[in-house]
């Protein structure tokens, strides 16, 4: 089913409770009453249209309307994936962070060098997005805004074409993965091997949120390859052709 | 669960035995076919590709030139293995994938089919489903997991970069852990090292 802009907020919650931190990104809050979607965005400013593609791209796995994304701006865009970023660096990673920091107090095996080592194990993590998002947000994101600015104002300077020569879109493509992979371990780990006897609930809740926290960031990656990147792209390659126009 | 096919075409019960035991050492589950006679060998030779013939020069010198023909040109095996034990007018050992001498070292003949059936594995010519590390695996993530380099490794275990390489990758696939960090855990929940000893 398809979210549409008339439909109640609180009834897209009851759809999808999943939804709940996409729309906490945005900044709305609960209470929205009987509002719609329409009506909700109005209120925080929001485009509707962006703000219906991203719900339903987190909704339905299948409904990946790449076409429609790239028709918003690419500040539109980086804008939300900001968002995103903060949400991963000021709820998820705490939040697992204290679930990690409660599992291994709760220790009575006598394992502690191995409960140390999956607190070390997920601050290395923690460094490596961290050094990520900052890479983004401090070369990335500028980069694509540059180009979006320099291709709406058909500025084929000598400035931006060396811009483009130097970094190009191409650089972040290949630097972009490799997070994901001590992720993955994490969860075998405490799947596969963690040594009996632990806090089997509290293993559970740390699980279901490595889960999300690596479905949440899959489908950011997926904006970002399927959106942002083939943008850019476009734009960078028109830039390059009409140099001197 | 997938075994690991093996013939073993061999004249002498002592060699065969020998065989067969450092086979089972290595730690994977076995389909063995033992050949004694050379006119039986066809009957055993699978129309699929991923057994490895383990064969001695005994017995390729037994067999009738057909026979050679059809079992040592056609390829129906994912590797041939040739026991060097007499002396053999083959034209070219070419076409075997590893040879064995009568005066290898047990240790030897143990790293030359680990090496033969961990390349094969990675490279997809025969599927071996055994989640449980062999001893040389260990001894690779160990070191792995106490922070040598793959150069290390291989000068430290007398082996090649290539099949540290390609025990790190069988490691990697049986264990479900990727990053150097995450083998490190894993290493120190199953004690093969101290975690004092971690840089």
């Amino acid at each position: 089913m398809q979210i549409q802009n008339n439909m109640k907020m609180a009834s897209v919650i009851h759809l999808n409770y999943h939804l709940l931190p996409i729309i906490s990104r945005f900044g709305i809050t609960l209470g929205f009453g009987d509002k719609t979607i329409e009506q909700v965005c109005r209120e925080y400013t929001l485009n509707v249209d962006f703000f219906l593609e991203i719900l339903n791209s987190y909704h339905n796995k299948d409904y990946f309307p790449q076409k429609h994304l790239q028709g918003f701006s690419l500040k539109l865009i980086t804008e939300y994936l900001h968002k995103s970023h903060e949400y991963y660096l000021h709820n998820k990673i705490p939040q697992i962070e204290q679930l990690l920091h409660r599992f291994s107090e709760s220790d009575q095996s006598g394992h502690l060098e191995v409960f140390q080592l999956i607190d070390k194990f997920f601050n290395e993590y923690r460094q490596e997005l961290i050094d990520h998002i900052r890479h983004e947000e401090e070369k990335v994101y500028p980069y694509v805004l540059m180009i979006e600015a320099a291709f709406q104002a058909k500025n084929t300077t000598p400035a931006i074409v060396n811009l483009i020569r130097d970094y190009s879109i191409d650089h972040f493509e290949h630097e972009h993965n490799n997070v994901e992979d001590k992720l993955f371990d994490l969860k075998n780990i405490l799947i596969k091997y963690l040594p009996f006897p632990f806090d089997v609930h509290l293993c559970h809740a740390i699980l279901i949120e490595l889960f999300r926290l690596e479905s949440d960031l899959n489908d950011h990656a997926r904006i970002e390859d399927k959106v942002l990147v083939p943008k850019v792209k476009y734009m960078e390659k028109w830039i390059l052709e009409h140099i001197n126009a | 669960m997938e075994t690991l096919s093996v013939i073993i075409a061999e004249i002498s019960p002592l060699a065969r035995l020998g065989i067969i035991g450092i086979l089972n050492s290595l730690g994977y589950p076995l389909t063995i076919k033992e050949v004694i006679h050379a006119d039986k060998l066809l009957q055993v030779l699978h129309k699929d590709q991923k057994q490895i013939l383990i064969i001695s020069s005994s017995f390729i010198n037994a067999a009738s030139p057909e026979v050679l023909q059809k079992v040592l040109i056609n390829k129906k095996h994912a590797a041939k293995v040739l026991i060097r034990d007499t002396c053999l007018l083959l034209k070219s050992l070419a076409g075997f994938d590893e040879i064995i001498d009568p005066e290898d070292h047990e240790k030897v003949i143990t790293r030359k089919l680990e090496k033969l059936i961990a390349i094969l594995s990675a490279s997809g010519r025969i599927v071996v489903q055994n989640d449980e590390i062999s001893d040389r695996e260990k001894e690779v993530l160990q070191l792995v997991a106490l922070g040598l380099t793959n150069k290390e490794i291989a000068e430290k275990l007398f082996i090649s970069s290539h099949t540290v390489i390609t025990h790190r990758k069988n490691i990697t696939s049986k264990l479900g852990i990727k990053t150097i960090a995450g083998l490190t855990v894993y290493a120190v929940i199953h004690k093969l090292i101290a975690p004092e000893h971690i840089h």
